[in-house]
């Protein structure tokens, strides 16, 4: 089986292919059975479909082409319920020759065009306990239909130098030209203050000015701009003073692009003084409560992105991370575990609450952080995982690497739609003796219950069903399943079992569409190791793993996940390795297993897991990505790639293995945070020399670009852009590379010597790593 | 007995309060008088007198040109002061020890002369360099303070707008007359090119402007946090004029279009005025106050209280003269102390609670400007007129004033708008020369021995070209232990002031009735005790007795008692109206009140047309004003009331239609109602005279703008309001006539 063929039609990936067909065979598969699933994969074949889907009239599952169809007496039977159903009166054309097309074989896969009443994240699947998001999105849908095009808010930091600003300035203005004609801006800027721009107000330059020492609450921040009428609020609703604001503070691109260049250029660098020995006062949390609040009276539950530039720490009001004052120092990781962060539990309950306010209505967070100190994702994370927005972490306003994740957020497809999708559901159908545990990702629950759920909570669970503020086509959720049959209750092996993905979501077009992936995957007798064994995929398993530990970081201490993960490793290589009891050197995995280890050795080492070097906003980035990444992606992350560019032919991975570098090298890594060219001492010294430039080393020119537009390539895929480093051997900037090979060179073992780089590290190889592995896996 | 001839009784009607200058050795009258120009040596006598003892201060005065104070500036010394009472130099010390020492009249203490301030003595013990020495020759001088009497680098002159933008305030026309005349008189602000500036607008929200220099237009930035103001930019609410000019005219263009649409009807002042504190709390200055409604936001906000008829007349009547709100107390003692003066522009055309609001200016130094019912085409020009006096008149900043005396007297209470920082230190922020004060005198236990006694006048204040300066005014009164002689040295005009001043202040703190009572009964014991000195001789006479000087008090208290500020009661006024008065009769020069309590009064129509010896000199031929009775109405004549603040244009029933038509137009000539009428210059010769007449008028008295009210014979209740009311001779309302 190749999975990633599979992949590539059904947009998901299974750490298992088959299942265990009771509860406690199931029990004893050590890795769970996850599936990685991108919901709105860009797949080549999905057809889509101008009607709305035929929902079975039991579970409202979505008709597909496993479901047993009755041509005769127009009937389909639901594969999950099984519930018999009637076709509805506009199939009676349908037979066996001219089946309707999600019913078609290859229609694992099929996108349906929902009408408007649908729309708004309020329709299809109704989800139920979120009344008051549901009932904005009913008036969404009453107003402006599903096409109300989409809000950008930027909230801009002032605290930054008049250079650094103005770099950021332009970034937005820049945007401005690209943006959708059609889309909603506005402004919100901040210091010590927070100002939202009334860009609607022709007069003169208007803002309304908001301390940004104090908590406001949503409703403040609406009476105090006008969205609300004070006289008749609790009345009007949610969403009663809405019109006033559009217009106002928010208007299409096309209407308020001369206005909000107008007001970014007016921006100044924040006025209040600082004191000597003081941090600027920075009122990011005062900033993003006040942004929130005007867009949940602007456009409740309309898919918008509150898109804040932030130069760094928060030091006053919500959110607050640090005193301003200089003695005291941003909170280290070390600080966060001996509970020496006095702000820290607090900012993650301001962040928390706020998460669940645009979560609400549908609004998304996204954190351009460019400072050199940490501005406090660390705390924000939260709310940027649950709205599903990005994080980008660059130095500067100025840099490459912030200016172009920014452009790149609004891509647009061949029709010139915006390639970022807002306001979707993933809701999860599975057959009868499977229930689903959980989802892990970008996520957050719509507390949807039902006979699918399983009492067993595995990330985000207690549901079936999760909103994705926003997705695009990339996003991965990984979701965690379980067996529930009774032994006592067989099922024949290679009967097939069902799990369907329904995802709804506002299309770039303004369409509302619906996404339907049904797919189907055999029981298999869990005496059968073997037959269990052939639909392991261990490049998903490792990814089911690595969000998992990352989860449990949350709750609990790396160290006990780093033992767990061992423990978990240990089980798989002995359940599943050929090997002669007590005998390590027999021990043999076959080839699905085979790189298995090499996956877990790594994500141990990895930033993921170790946090020593890295800040807790570095930790909260990295730990975000992975869990938005599909499988190719996040096994970069988790072990990087190394690439070998010679004379001698095409490039060819080599080891990520210090023993890898040579002087006459180049070596491409790519950890997808970091892409490193990295120039063997040789090379290096004919590029200082300049031979690239001469005619008569034509080759040593080519072999020079080849590495750098590969490099290049790997950077123009990725959202935020990875870091691009080149180095020659022995510079200081190798450091990130030798950080990431494996230290089968160190100090210590000084065993090949001369030419060979040595890594001054503790860790342990991985050879040793398999050794200690083998010799555990074969104890009885 | 035979009844009085009302024809002889006395009248301001052809001397005007004029009273004479003593000597270039005493400061002249227009800024300092005492009630009575001789001193009771004895409590005894203090007793006998009954009228009020005191003084009234006017210290920044205008002079007549030649008239000006002398400025004196001690360069490289210091300016010579009593060591012990710290009176300032003056004409009256005496210089002994060949020049080396020099008496202080004050207090007699011996001083010695400073090296570098010595001078020989003539024959007659004089300084021979006494006449060149404005200090010594003149009543009044001006020393130029050195760096001892500074606290902090003298300020510069500060103007701060804070003004009212709801629904009003703009459909009024008042905030398109404030910008407009705020940019008009831009040019003129003294201080130049120091002058600092700054507005806030306000309705249910804040509104602060950032009009920083590098700006092309001025940023509006809006806070709605009412429960607790903050300002939204640490700087560049208050800027230097002549740097942000462009955006300060920017602004002042585009602020009445920006609150064009504006449909709030709140008010949130006590906010707008904490945040205008913290703006303006670091330099001080003068605060502009437009306010055309009730504040109904925020702290400070103002309940409807005037119109309750039920509480006039009972315990607590006097509470509605008074601040309803401890708030601006508070308010007004924070401006004090930080050097803010405020002024009270108020345009309400419903009760605005100006009793509340005319605090701030009461402790601050500052004035109330009342324009009830604002209608910009009605008053657009006297409040633009009034507005611009205010911000081009020469203003005194972060000003102290005391006022020292010889030893066996001081001065006990203040009146006016100030607020006392010790016993006798009045804090003046920014004070003008259209302010007043009054105090009053105590004698201490020990009788007065000597034959002198002196009074010496100290402003120290900044001037807007920032130097720092002391103005000080000394006069010398004799002392006498003979009642007839402080009769006869009375000084009527300073004894009205104070009168109505007290007057005032009763009604703060009782009923009106009981106000004009005390009043009254001041006059009756005066005249009972001046009868009984002289009953001997006067016994066969029935004339009314009193002394020359006095001739006119038994008019002017009768006037004090029908002053607006005390008249009738419910239902006379309205209690904003009212509150108004008090604030002008608080503040307002003697002259000034003089022709308040007593208006001129004459008829116009035979003038306006027999007035052809051309527009210039036609003024020459006014004719004679009459008595303010209603006997002199004429319903065949057109009567001008001339009170100081406005005038009233009495047309007749049976003026003839023609005169009529030719002053109010053809297009209002017949119009019942004329309280909406303004007088235009239309093209006709009696229009054109009169309007030029008007403006003659006006250039005698430019502390105001007075406006010209139409009136037709017979308007109720607008003809009782406005004329009949003020026929002060006539009997009316309970009071008695002056007959
Ligand atoms: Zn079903
Ligand atoms: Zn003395």
């Amino acid at each position: 089986m190749d999975f990633n063929e599979v992949e590539a039609g059904e947009g998901v990936r299974l750490a298992w292919n088959a299942w265990p067909s009771s509860r406690i065979e199931a029990t004893r598969m050590v890795v769970p059975f996850g599936v990685i699933c991108n919901p709105v994969a860009a797949l080549p074949e999905v057809p889509l479909l101008p009607y709305e889907p035929i929902l079975c009239k039991g579970c409202r599952g979505v008709l597909n082409p496993y479901c047993r169809i009755d041509l005769d007496a127009r009937i389909w039977v639901c594969q999950f319920c099984f519930q018999r159903n009637h076709f509805p009166p506009s199939y009676n054309g349908m037979s066996a020759t001219n089946m309707p097309r999600e019913l078609f074989p290859n229609s694992g896969v099929v996108e349906y065009v929902m009408s408007s009443q649908g729309g708004g994240g309020g329709g299809y699947m109704s989800p139920s306990g979120r009344t008051a998001a549901a009932g904005g999105g009913g008036f969404g849908i009453g107003m402006f239909g599903s096409t109300t095009p989409p809000g950008f808010l930027f909230v801009v930091d002032t605290c930054v130098t008049e250079e650094d600003l103005a770099g950021l300035k332009n970034a937005i203005k820049q945007l401005l030209g690209t943006m959708p004609e059609t889309a909603l801006v506005g402004l919100v800027s901040y210091g010590t203050m927070v100002q939202v721009h009334e860009l609607g107000y022709a007069d003169c330059p208007k803002s309304y000015v908001f301390r940004g020492d104090k908590a406001v609450s949503p409703q403040q921040v609406q009476e105090y701009l006008g969205l609300v009428n004070k006289q008749v609020r609790g009345g009007g609703g949610p969403g009663s003073g809405r019109g006033g604001g559009l217009g106002r503070f928010l208007a299409p691109v096309s209407e308020f692009e001369f206005s909000l260049t107008n007001a970014l250029d007016e921006l100044q660098p924040n006025s209040f003084s600082v004191e000597p020995g003081h941090r600027p006062q920075r009122a990011t949390g005062a900033a993003l409560a006040v942004a929130a609040g005007l867009m949940e009276g602007c456009l409740p539950n309309v898919g918008s992105r509150i898109m804040l530039f932030v130069a760094g720490p928060t030091t006053v009001g919500p959110g607050l991370i640090v005193d301003t004052d200089m003695g005291k120092s941003i909170r280290t990781h070390q600080d966060l575990v001996n509970d020496r962060a006095p702000h820290h539990k607090k900012a993650c309950k301001f962040y928390t609450q706020l998460s669940s306010q645009m979560v609400a209505n549908s609004h998304v967070l996204d954190i351009f952080a460019c400072s050199l100190d940490q501005v406090g994702l660390a705390e924000a994370k939260i709310a940027v995982e649950s709205t599903g927005g990005i994080l980008v972490m660059a130095e500067t306003f100025d840099s490459d690497q912030f200016k172009k994740s920014l452009q790149k957020l609004f891509m647009r497809d061949e029709e010139g739609h915006l390639k970022m999708f807002f306001n979707a559901s993933v809701e999860v159908m599975t057959t009868r003796e499977v229930k689903v545990c959980g989802a892990i990702g970008p996520c957050s629950s719509l507390h949807k219950k039902g006979v699918s759920v399983s009492e067993t909570e595995i990330g985000i669970g207690g549901t079936s069903a999760w909103k994705l503020c926003t997705l695009n086509s990339k996003t991965a959720i990984a979701f965690y399943f379980e067996v529930v049959n009774a032994h006592s209750n067989p099922i024949p092996a290679g009967t097939a079992f069902f799990i369907q993905f329904v995802t709804q979501y506002q299309h770039g077009s303004g369409q509302t569409r619906l996404r339907v992936c049904t797919i189907a995957r055999r029981w298999c007798d869990g005496g059968q190791v073997q037959d269990l064994a052939a639909g392991f995929d261990q490049e998903a398993a490792a990814v089911v793993m690595a969000r998992l530990a990352v989860y449990k970081t949350e709750h609990e201490e790396v160290f006990d996940i780093l033992r767990w993960l061992d423990r978990m490793l240990i089980r798989v290589a002995s359940k599943f390795g050929d090997y002669q009891k007590e005998d390590p050197a027999s021990f043999r995995l076959s080839s699905n297993f085979s790189l298995y280890p090499q996956f877990m050795f790594h994500l141990r080492r990895s930033q993921f897991l170790q946090v020593f070097n890295n800040t807790p906003d570095e930790t909260a980035f990295y730990r975000l990505m992975l869990n938005r990444e599909a499988v190719v992606g996040s096994l970069i992350m988790i072990q990087p790639t190394l690439f070998n560019y010679s004379f001698d032919g095409p490039p060819v991975p080599v080891l990520l293995d210090v023993s890898s570098i040579g002087p006459d090298r180049i070596l491409v890594f790519d950890s997808y945070f970091y892409v490193v060219v990295h120039y063997g001492s040789t090379i290096a010294q004919w590029r200082k020399l300049g031979y690239q430039n001469d005619p008569q080393h034509e080759n040593f020119r080519k072999l020079l670009e080849a590495p750098k537009a590969d490099a290049e390539a790997l950077l123009s895929e990725r959202i935020p852009l990875p870091r691009l480093v080149e180095c020659d051997q022995h510079g200081s900037q190798a450091r990130f590379l030798l950080a990431k090979l494996n230290p089968s060179v160190t100090h210590n073992t000084d065993q090949y010597g001369g030419n060979s780089e040595v890594i001054f590290t503790d860790d342990v190889s991985l050879q040793v790593f398999i050794d200690h592995l083998q010799r555990l896996a074969v104890q009885s | 007995e035979s009844a009085v001839d009302p024809g002889m009784l006395p009248r301001p009607l052809d001397s005007p309060d004029d009273v004479k200058s003593t000597g270039t050795m005493n400061c002249n009258p227009r800024y300092l008088r005492l009630s009575t120009n001789a001193m009771p040596n004895s409590h005894s006598l203090v007793a006998r007198w009954h009228l009020p003892l005191g003084a009234v201060v006017h210290p920044l005065a205008e002079a007549p040109p030649g008239e000006e104070v002398p400025v004196v500036n001690f360069v490289g010394s210091s300016i010579v002061r009593c060591r012990r009472c710290r009176a300032y130099i003056n004409p009256y010390v005496m210089f002994t020890d060949g020049g080396r020492r020099w008496r202080c009249n004050v207090c007699v203490l011996l001083n010695e002369v400073p090296i570098e301030y010595f001078c020989s003595l003539d024959e007659n013990g004089r300084r021979r360099d006494a006449d060149e020495r404005p200090e010594l020759s003149c009543g009044s001088v001006e020393f130029v303070a050195q760096t001892e009497y500074m606290v902090r680098p003298p300020m510069p002159p500060v103007y701060f707008f804070l003004i009212d933008v709801s629904i009003s305030a703009v459909k009024s026309g008042m905030l398109k007359v404030a910008a407009e005349t705020i940019k008009a008189t831009l040019d003129k602000l003294p201080g130049f090119p120091r002058t600092q500036i700054g507005f806030l607008t306000f309705d249910s929200m804040l509104h602060f402007y950032n009009l920083k220099s590098s700006l092309m237009q001025p940023q509006m930035m809006v806070v709605a946090d009412l429960d607790d103001p903050f300002l939204p930019l640490p700087d560049d609410l208050l800027v230097n004029l002549s740097e942000s000019r462009v955006v300060v005219d920017a602004l002042l263009d585009s602020l009445p279009s920006l609150f064009e649409k504006n449909i709030s009807i709140e008010s949130a002042l006590g906010p707008a005025l904490k945040a205008t504190f913290m703006i303006m709390s670091q330099l001080g200055g003068k605060l502009l106050v437009f306010q055309s409604t009730l504040p109904s936001l925020g702290v400070g906000r103002l309940k409807l209280r005037g119109d309750d008829p039920r509480i006039y007349g009972t315990e607590k009547e006097y509470l509605l003269r008074g601040s309803e709100e401890q708030f601006y107390k508070h308010m007004a003692a924070d401006f004090s102390k930080y050097q803010i003066g405020v002024n009270i522009y108020a345009f309400g055309d419903r009760y605005t609670d100006l009793a509340s609001l005319g605090t701030l200016a009461k402790y601050t130094g500052g004035q109330v400007c009342y324009y009830p019912g604002f209608q910009a085409y009605l008053h657009g020009e006297k409040f633009s007129y009034e507005l611009a006096r205010d911000l081009s008149r020469e203003t005194a900043w972060e000003a102290v004033m005391r006022i020292r005396c010889g030893k066996g007297i001081r001065f006990s209470s203040f009146h006016g708008h100030f607020m006392l920082r010790s016993s006798d230190l009045m804090a003046l922020p920014a004070v003008d020369c259209d302010k007043a004060f009054s105090m009053q005198l105590t004698l201490e236990d020990t009788l007065l021995t000597t034959n002198t006694v002196y009074f010496q006048v100290a402003l120290l204040y900044t001037s807007s070209t920032g130097e720092r300066r002391i103005r000080v005014h000394t006069m010398a009164t004799p002392v006498v232990s003979d009642l007839g002689e402080m009769y006869r040295a009375a000084d009527v005009g300073a004894i009205a002031s104070i009168m109505s001043r007290l007057g005032v202040d009763k009604s703060m703190q009782s009923k009106l009735e009981d106000a004009r009572q005390t009043t009254q009964q001041r006059l009756h014991r005066s005249l009972r005790e001046y009868r009984n000195m002289f009953a001997v001789q006067h016994r066969t006479s029935n004339r009314l007795l009193f002394p020359e000087s006095l001739r006119l008090l038994p008019l002017y208290t009768l006037a004090i008692c029908k002053n607006l500020a005390l008249r009738g009661g419910y239902g006379d006024t309205t209690p904003d109206e009212r509150s108004a008065m008090g604030f002008e009769i608080m503040t307002m020069s003697i002259s000034r009140l003089l022709k308040l309590l007593y208006p001129a009064f004459f008829r116009i129509d035979e003038f306006l047309l027999q007035g052809g010896k051309g527009e210039t000199d036609f003024m020459m031929g006014l004719p004679k004003p009459v008595p303010l009775a209603s006997e002199r109405l004429d319903p065949r004549g057109a009567f001008l009331l001339n009170d100081g603040l406005r005038f009233v244009l009495w047309l007749g029933k049976v003026l003839p239609d023609e005169f009529v038509k030719q002053i109010l137009g053809p297009e209002f000539a017949y119009s019942p109602d004329l309280s909406k009428v303004a007088l235009q210059e239309h093209d006709s010769i009696l229009s054109k005279r009169l309007v030029a007449m008007l403006r003659e008028l006006r250039k005698m008295n430019p502390a105001v703008y007075q406006q010209c009210i139409l009136l037709r014979q017979g308007e109720q209740p607008r003809e009782g309001n406005l004329v009949l009311g003020n026929l002060v001779e006539d009997q009316t309302g309970g009071l008695s006539g002056y007959a």
